[in-house]
């Protein structure tokens, strides 16, 4: 069976002055894999500018503007329509040989192929006392203990908007131990890691309910990959498996990699943004 | 060609242009001053006053007294003065330096010469005695820079738009001089018997121009306020006349627009209406008005410049 | 003895310990060297001087300058030349030229690798770790073939002759290397002072290089193009390196942008020209990785252009050197260089690297520990010079010290034996005369598809200070006109 979505990212922009070059660069249309289909996808800017398709430095579909005109203010729209496969997160094998796993990943060879979602960079990186924070127990399976991780995390932060920004380190989120999805995001990754598995943070958006209205944001969680399986999602901060409320967009080593808006403005003077995400679904 | 390189090579010929009638007119003003037919051409103040008037910081406080050493060393070597010769020669090579690729290797070195020599040029000494050799050195220079742009240079668009560069200024420095002159000579009237026809300002006009030999020989006359303002401004074959400055740019803008198309939007267009403008005009016409002339030309001159902006540099 | 009858040498002295390039250990002048003796003995201490000044002089007017900047005024300063050329034998500069392509061919095989396969990292013969902790690893840069596959198109090597005779490499330099237009104006200056020693010599020319460099550059065209537009990208006037930059855009003949001259439009590039946008296929890039565009790497820079990444990695674009091969010319994967050539060519090295000892391996470290006062002990991960400790230079207090830090942290330390850089005879200055300084050598190396182009001769660069082993022209280094000498 699959789900329809509906998805409309809003962003606008006010300038104190004219703005006379800028550019920006969206990433925000769902990734298409196995379990997400396109239907449809529009995006309209209010100045009239071209919107370029294009891929980033990881291969992600993104959008490209730059006007030819000088304005004031400029505001995007984004729907899109999707066709989500109702997965079971549950779907796959159990892991057998718990030994065999923990060999394999120790392995050189996986820790090549793996290099670039077990290395450390600034917003994963675990403050040097707080390194034995979460160690696995071998006596269960990597799956087994990711779940564990994951509700760990759930439980050792508490969610609260307007602690943290989005420039928030693990050193300081640790010592508040509050944050957002994105807080939650990289100290799940940032552990998991520590324990030799490969980690990347996913951006997307979060079905929330049918119907369901409001000026809600981009969501994050993470996807952890364990041998014979492959890649399994976590949300973190809702103490759950990605499942079919979950809508990727794109993942990365931390959030600097998947964010949803990078402008390059020439301007003075002060400016104001907004962002909107609203995702219905539309039962098949 | 980068359209931020055609600019800057734009406004590197039009520095260099500057500068040289700048230092032409503190030299020819400073010099023939000396032995000045009436007592106000030969009157310090009066000389200095031309000077500022010429550059487009005029002291209009008749009360003032200038000092002679400050202002010449402020339009020669003042650092901290942006009208300054010191500054157009800078402003010249800074310009120069950013399209070193594109110019040859002799305009860039004759260039880099230049500007050390500005530079270098020892202030206590051009206070004391060097006016005449620095300003010399400087229009000697600029001869040279000439030249070399005209041999060492492709004649391609690279050329054309230093030219331009290069006659647009000359075009509106004339008619500074002009401007500045005219009103010396309405000054001086009468101060020593002479009318304003037939000024003594008139001669030195033309040597500001280096046009004294040229108008001789054409009007083996001692030249008039009429005879020399045509000279200047509507004779074709003279080198520094308007005409032939518009004539020049006119040349040299087909180069960037070989279009035969009829489009009233572009430069091409312009230079060439007001160019037409000028070829059937006659003196006395200008003659009438001519403070209204020299606003004119003036705000033609600065509409081919920014409509070439916008047409060939905008980046 | 001869040097006493050459009257510009009389003053010369020679230290034993120091590998002098003219003079042989009896004092004795080389082969290669005896005519050009001959011709400098002629020439007496003033003429010295006067030539001197009028190489100066050419450097200043030609604008071959570079900016100190003080409080109130911004002085120009030429690089300081030196009148006497270093020669190189045709069998000696084969060594080189060989190793220099050598190594900039296994370093193209590592980066192409490491952005792959990663086969030596599976295998173990170079660390993850040095390239996990690598900041010039460019995650981005994975699975993407560069036109022609080639990733270091430009390399400059820095060579040394250390006492024992031989030529051992000290650094490998395949970001932006500079200094080739150095290499061409110590020879017009040396022909414009002293053309006539020109004709007792046969020397390569060293002038071909942008017509090779533009010719290479051609052939990592991207896929479709017939005749590629080929630009450089400079970072402006003030950069210090800019003579460089406009020297070889005009020399190629290829115009000079600015990353505000281009700009991405789907994903290709092109320049604003003064007829509207021009399309631009290959770019030989003068900036740094972090600079490149805005919205991949680093938001604040103005250098670059927005979208270039993009059109880079969708083959639209050449860019060259490659983003990210800075990874492979860091201090830790040089002491690999060996085992990286032979890796990928199945050969020797041609060119010595400088033996490194890694103290994490238990016999090497016992040998660091023993051997101090001959070592010079670097900490594997710091930048700029910090943290080394040269063995001769130190206090017995200091080599104990030392041995204990390396003790306690084995895996933080590599050591390496102390080399000596040779010396040549150069024009000093201050005391008008001849004296030994230290020297070396920088090639540059070109890759294209399916060929290579070594510049046969290279800039030498001389420590000015005496006994001073830096030869950055940061540091107060000189260079001198290099000669290689044809068969």
């Amino acid at each position: 069976m699959s789900l329809e979505y509906s998805i409309t990212y809003k962003a606008e922009n006010t300038y104190e002055n004219w703005v006379h070059d800028a550019y920006w660069q969206f990433l925000i249309i769902p990734q298409l894999n196995r379990s997400q289909e396109f239907v449809e996808v529009d995006f309209r800017n209010s100045i009239n500018a071209i919107n370029e398709h294009s891929i980033n430095g990881y291969g992600f579909q993104t959008i490209r503007i730059h006007p030819k005109k000088k304005f004031k203010s400029i505001s995007f729209i984004a729907r899109f329509k999707l066709l989500k496969k109702d997965i079971n997160p549950f779907d796959f094998e159990p892991e057998q040989d718990h030994e065999a796993a923990y060999k394999t990943i120790e392995a050189l060879e996986f820790r090549v192929n793996h290099a670039i979602f077990l290395k450390t960079t600034p917003f994963t990186a675990v403050p040097s006392k707080k390194l034995n924070l979460y160690t696995f127990n071998k006596e269960y399976s990597i799956f087994e203990n990711l779940q564990h991780l994951n509700r760990w995390t759930s439980e050792h932060l508490l969610f609260k908007t307007d602690v943290t920004d989005v420039y928030s380190t693990l050193d300081e989120v640790l010592q508040k131990r509050q944050g957002v999805c994105q807080d939650f995001t990289h100290l799940f990754c940032a552990l998991a890691r520590l324990n030799g598995i490969p980690t990347r943070y996913i951006s997307g958006y979060l079905h929330q309910g049918n119907g369901y209205f409001g000026d809600s944001q981009m969501h994050a969680w993470a996807e952890a990959y364990i041998p014979k399986i492959g890649w399994v999602g976590f949300d973190p901060t809702n103490n759950i498996l990605a499942n079919s409320n979950h809508i990727k967009v794109a993942h990365g080593k931390d959030f600097k990699d998947c964010s949803a808006l990078k402008g390059i403005v020439y301007s003075i003077g002060t400016n104001k943004t907004r962002h909107s995400v609203e995702v219905q679904s539309t039962d098949q | 060609m980068l359209a931020r390189v055609a600019n800057n090579l734009f406004w590197m010929g039009r520095y260099i242009e500057r500068s040289e009638h700048i230092a032409r007119y503190l030299n020819v003003n400073y010099f023939s001053s000396l032995d000045a037919p009436n007592e106000l051409s030969q009157s310090r103040q009066f000389v200095l006053r031309s000077m500022l008037f010429m550059i487009g910081d005029p002291e209009n406080d008749s009360s003032v007294n200038l000092n002679e050493g400050e202002i010449l060393y402020k339009i020669g070597l003042d650092p901290d003065y942006s009208f300054s010769i010191l500054n157009n020669v800078k402003a010249a090579r800074e310009n120069a330096n950013s399209a070193r690729d594109l110019i040859s290797t002799e305009l860039y070195e004759s260039i880099n010469k230049f500007y050390h020599f500005v530079c270098n040029y020892n202030v206590e000494t051009y206070k004391k005695s060097g006016l005449y050799d620095f300003t010399v050195n400087v229009t000697e220079m600029t001869a040279i820079l000439r030249g070399k742009m005209r041999g060492t240079l492709l004649h391609d668009e690279i050329y054309a738009i230093i030219m331009m560069g290069l006659n647009i200024e000359r075009a509106m420095q004339i008619i500074r001089i002009i401007n500045a002159k005219y009103n010396d000579a309405l000054e001086a009237q009468g101060s020593y018997g002479d009318t304003f026809g037939n000024s003594f300002e008139w001669t030195t006009l033309l040597k500001c121009a280096e046009s004294y030999d040229m108008m001789r020989r054409f009007y083996k006359k001692t030249p008039t306020s009429i005879s020399t303002l045509e000279f200047l401004i509507l004779n074709p074959n003279c080198p520094r006349s308007v005409m032939n400055s518009l004539n020049q740019v006119y040349k040299h803008i087909k180069v960037l627009d070989p279009s035969k198309k009829y489009n009233k939007e572009s430069t091409a267009f312009l230079v060439g209406k007001v160019r037409a403008e000028y070829e059937y005009k006659f003196i006395r016409e200008i003659e009438q008005d001519i403070q209204t002339f020299i606003e004119n030309i003036l705000k033609s001159l600065s509409e081919i410049s920014e409509k070439m902006e916008k047409e060939f540099f905008n980046y | 003895m001869e040097n006493i009858e050459n009257q510009i040498f009389s003053s010369y002295q020679r230290n034993p310990l120091l590998f002098d390039e003219i003079f042989d250990q009896g004092g004795e002048v080389k082969d290669v060297y005896a005519k050009l003796f001959k011709l400098y003995g002629e020439h007496s201490i003033n003429d010295y001087v006067k030539l001197n000044d009028k190489a100066k002089a050419s450097f200043f007017n030609q604008g071959i300058t570079f900016q100190v900047y003080g409080e109130n005024e911004t002085k120009e300063k030429i690089f300081p030349f030196d009148l006497f050329p270093r020669i190189i034998d045709p069998q000696e500069w084969k060594v080189i030229e060989n190793g220099s392509i050598q190594r900039s061919k296994a370093l193209n095989s590592f980066l192409w690798d490491i952005y792959h396969d990663k086969k030596i990292l599976k295998q173990g013969i170079v660390p993850i770790d040095l390239i996990n902790s690598s900041v010039n690893y460019l995650d981005q840069m994975i699975g993407v073939d560069p036109p022609g596959g080639i990733y270091n198109h430009i390399s400059g090597t820095d060579i040394i002759k250390h006492n024992d005779g031989q030529y051992y490499v000290l650094e490998d330099n395949i970001r932006c290397p500079s200094g080739v237009s150095y290499v061409i104006c110590n020879r017009t200056a040396l022909k414009r002072a002293l053309f006539g020693v020109f004709n007792h010599y046969q020397t390569h020319t060293v002038t071909n290089y942008a017509e090779n460099l533009l010719e290479l550059l051609e052939t990592v065209k991207p896929k479709g193009v017939d005749s590629p537009n080929v630009v450089v990208i400079t970072p402006g006037m003030y950069n210090s390196a800019f003579y460089e930059h406009s020297y070889l855009a005009k020399t190629m003949g290829v115009e000079l942008v600015e990353g505000r001259d281009l700009f991405v439009e789907n994903d290709f590039v092109y320049m604003k020209t003064i007829r509207g946008p021009e399309k631009v296929d290959v770019i030989y890039r003068r900036i740094d990785d972090a600079f490149i565009d805005p919205l991949e790497f680093r938001a604040d820079s103005a250098l670059g252009v927005p979208g270039l990444f993009s059109a880079y990695k969708k083959g639209n674009v050449t860019l060259a050197n490659a983003p990210g091969t800075g990874v492979a010319d860091d201090k830790a994967v040089y002491t690999y260089m060996p085992e990286i050539i032979k890796y990928y060519l199945d050969e020797e090295p041609i060119l010595n690297n400088v033996h490194t000892y890694h103290c994490s391996r238990p016999d090497e470290l016992k040998y660091v520990v023993e051997n101090v006062e001959k070592l010079v002990i670097k900490p594997v991960d710091e930048a700029g010079g910090y943290g080394i400790s040269i063995g001769n230079r130190l206090t017995r207090d200091e080599i104990e010290t030392v041995r204990k830090q390396v003790k306690e942290n084995p895996r933080k330390y590599v050591a390496q034996p102390i080399m000596s850089l040779s010396v040549h005879p150069t024009y000093i200055d201050d005391s008008e005369s001849f004296e030994q300084r230290h020297i070396d050598l920088r090639t540059f190396t070109i890759l294209g598809k399916d060929r290579e182009f070594v510049l046969k001769g290279g800039l030498t660069r001389v420590a000015l200070k005496k006994g001073n082993l830096v030869v950055n022209s940061s540091q107060g280094g000189g260079s001198k006109d290099t000669w290689v000498l044809k068969e």
